[in-house]
């Protein structure tokens, strides 16, 4: 009996204390997906012994992952807060930032749709839905359908604080969980408005110039284009070990090409 | 009945008025075995808590909180009981960054009792030693510092908490100043303080209840500090407290202060993200001028988290604890617990 229990003990203390060995997590935001799990697959060809575990779940599910300390790199499309920045702190974690690429909000309408150009004012309008019509704005006379991210992307978190500064989207709007289902309900509705991140671009939607200003690379590095962020890989303190050589690859010419092939804006240096 | 027509009405003018409403349930399910000098005197099946939270977001600067406090025990008159414990609304309108003003039955602003999350069952020290009420009506500001260097909080409150019935209202306004700060990571300091003033400080002392009012010798004035220090490493942590309470008769001339004070140690590691183990010594001196009525408590308790949701929190999770009560007084024999807890949660929230 005793010895019984000592071998359930030793089994208990080693799955408890065993070491994860060359494998880093990675959670997060869902904008940050593409990226991640794009240079996470280079790095891994290039180093057959590392594994990298990629899961969307959100900027909140990222940084939560990191005060928390159950996953190696949280990804977040936004900045943490300063909330989340104490919790870090009172945990002993140092949520360190790294930013790993730039990025646009495009406002994007159907094909059909003539409007080419909008103020932020006008869009805060339109989100809050006091703008209802797209005649107001110098489109023809049609509905505007609008189409928004869900309130835990940082997606939304960056287009609230931007566009809709502090008022409160209109509760008609279609809450979507991707920007890849944006994309699509724009496609597929004629008088629809919508925002996806910059690698979401297609033909099949029309961008909408944002105070006279088209959202492109050039326009994000410089931060003129008002609807721009940068997208982050925090982790538990400054990187370090199988982390750092995976961040370091990221920010390295080949790391950086892939954020600009999944539509990103790169790091300027 | 009533109440539950009451509970259904609320629950619908709530989900029907607002876009999004978060709906979240907490509910401890508690076995308790108590024994004294061998004899079991406790052994208890019961729901020790339900909490149904409802968290309107009316606008993006304007969040509600709405708080039911379920219980079924022996404890409770007819085994059951429901009280409200929070009702308040929360005003992100100050021209300070990251503040808040709150108003209605809100959170106590002293010591860690306004964000003790039970990682062992036992209560708050705070709680525990009644110090405080967790909640009571009032009107309060808090806010973050720049930089994730702290907290700070103040607030007026009635001072009865909120299980008061008509003999406990206080007519008199306490107040609270709370201020957290973590200047480096892995360390918190805390400081509070808490003014209360306790019943009416005049009464009307005749019988037939229409003469003159006179300044009511009853009335008794708490000053209470509160002392907090969280250090945090890896998977260790350790919280550390120190309360002290004074009490005195301002209207009764000669009499003495009553000094009450405790010390509170919790140190917890973290095995896994499953398991915690977590241990707490509370030293209690009710009056430090007297010899015998001082106790100490020890619990040693082990978490296990079974399910988490998305952000890590713990959604359902087991504790064992074993707590221990020993008595300054020789003649008193130690009252031993153990308690396994099963806590679960969920939530959703509902509209856009």
């Amino acid at each position: 009996m005793k010895k019984l229990l000592f071998v359930i003990m030793m089994i208990a203390a080693m799955v408890a204390f065993a070491k994860k060995g060359d494998q880093i997590t990675m959670v997060g935001s869902t904008t940050v997906l593409p990226i991640a799990q794009a240079t996470a697959e280079a790095f891994m060809e290039m180093n057959p012994d590392m594994n990298i575990s990629v899961r969307g779940g959100g900027s909140g599910v990222g940084v939560a992952g990191i005060i928390a300390g159950t996953c190696d790199i949280g990804n977040a499309s936004r900045h943490i807060k300063n909330k989340e920045l104490l919790q870090a702190k009172q945990n002993g974690v140092e949520a360190y930032e790294n930013v790993v690429a730039n990025d646009g909000i495009a406002v994007i309408v159907h094909k059909s749709n003539p409007v080419k150009d909008l103020t932020i004012d006008q869009l805060q309008k339109i989100y809050t839905g006091e703008i209802m019509n797209w005649k107001e704005v110098g489109g023809p006379s049609m509905p505007i359908v609008l189409v928004s991210r869900d309130v835990s992307s940082g997606t939304y978190e960056t287009f609230e604080t931007k566009v809709l500064k502090k008022e409160k989207l209109a509760a008609s709007s279609l809450m979507l969980a991707s920007n890849n289902a944006v994309a699509t309900t724009v496609k597929d509705t004629k008088g629809a408005v919508g925002y996806v991140g910059i690698g979401y671009l297609s033909d099949n939607v029309n961008d909408v110039r944002i105070n006279g200003i088209t959202v492109s690379e050039k326009t994000i590095q410089d931060r003129t284009y008002p609807i721009a962020r940068t997208l982050h890989m925090y982790t538990k303190g400054k990187p370090e070990g199988k982390v750092k050589k995976y961040i370091d690859f990221v920010l390295s010419p080949k790391g950086q090409a892939i954020v600009e092939e999944m539509g990103f804006v790169k790091v300027s240096k | 009945m009533k109440k539950t027509l009451v509970f259904a009405l609320i629950v619908l003018a709530v989900a029907g008025l607002n876009a999004s409403t978060k709906f979240k349930m907490e509910l401890w399910n508690r076995w308790t075995m108590e024994t004294v000098d061998g004899d079991i005197v406790e052994n208890e099946l019961a729901v020790k808590r339900g909490y149904f939270r409802l968290e309107p977001q009316f606008s993006s600067n304007i969040k509600g909180r709405f708080n039911l406090d379920f219980f079924s025990d022996d404890g409770a008159a007819d085994g059951v009981g429901m009280k409200l414990k929070y009702a308040y609304l929360d005003f992100a309108v100050l021209p300070i960054t990251d503040s808040k003003l709150t108003i209605g039955l809100m959170k106590t602003y002293f010591g860690t009792i306004y964000d003790w999350d039970y990682q062992v069952i036992e209560k708050d020290p705070s709680d525990k030693y009644k110090f405080v009420s967790s909640t009571d009506y009032g009107i309060g500001i808090s806010g973050y510092f720049p930089s994730g260097f702290g907290t700070y909080n103040f607030a007026a409150y009635n001072g009865e908490g909120y299980k008061k019935t008509g003999s406990d209202i206080n007519k008199d306004l306490n107040f609270a100043a709370d201020v957290r700060i973590t200047p480096m990571v892995g360390v918190t300091l805390g400081g509070s303080y808490y003014f209360m003033t306790k019943n009416n400080a005049e009464v009307d002392t005749t019988l037939a209840g229409n003469g003159p009012l006179v300044d009511n010798p009853a009335r008794e004035q708490y000053n209470m500090f509160a002392g907090m220090g969280k250090l945090a490493f890896g998977d260790f942590s350790l919280l550390g407290q120190y309360l002290m309470k004074t009490k005195s008769l301002p209207n009764v001339d000669g009499a003495d202060d009553i000094n009450t004070t405790v010390m509170s140690f919790m140190p917890k590691y973290k095995i896994n993200n499953s398991f915690d183990v977590i241990g707490r010594y509370d030293m209690y001196d009710p009056n430090t001028d007297n010899d015998d009525d001082a106790y100490n408590v020890l619990v040693v308790g082990l978490n296990y988290n079974v399910v988490r949701d998305s952000k890590n929190n713990p959604t359902l999770f087991f504790q064992l604890n074993y707590e221990t009560t020993m008595y300054e007084d020789s003649d008193k024999d130690p009252v031993n617990q153990i308690m396994l807890q099963m806590r679960w949660i969920f939530s959703e929230v509902l509209g856009s």
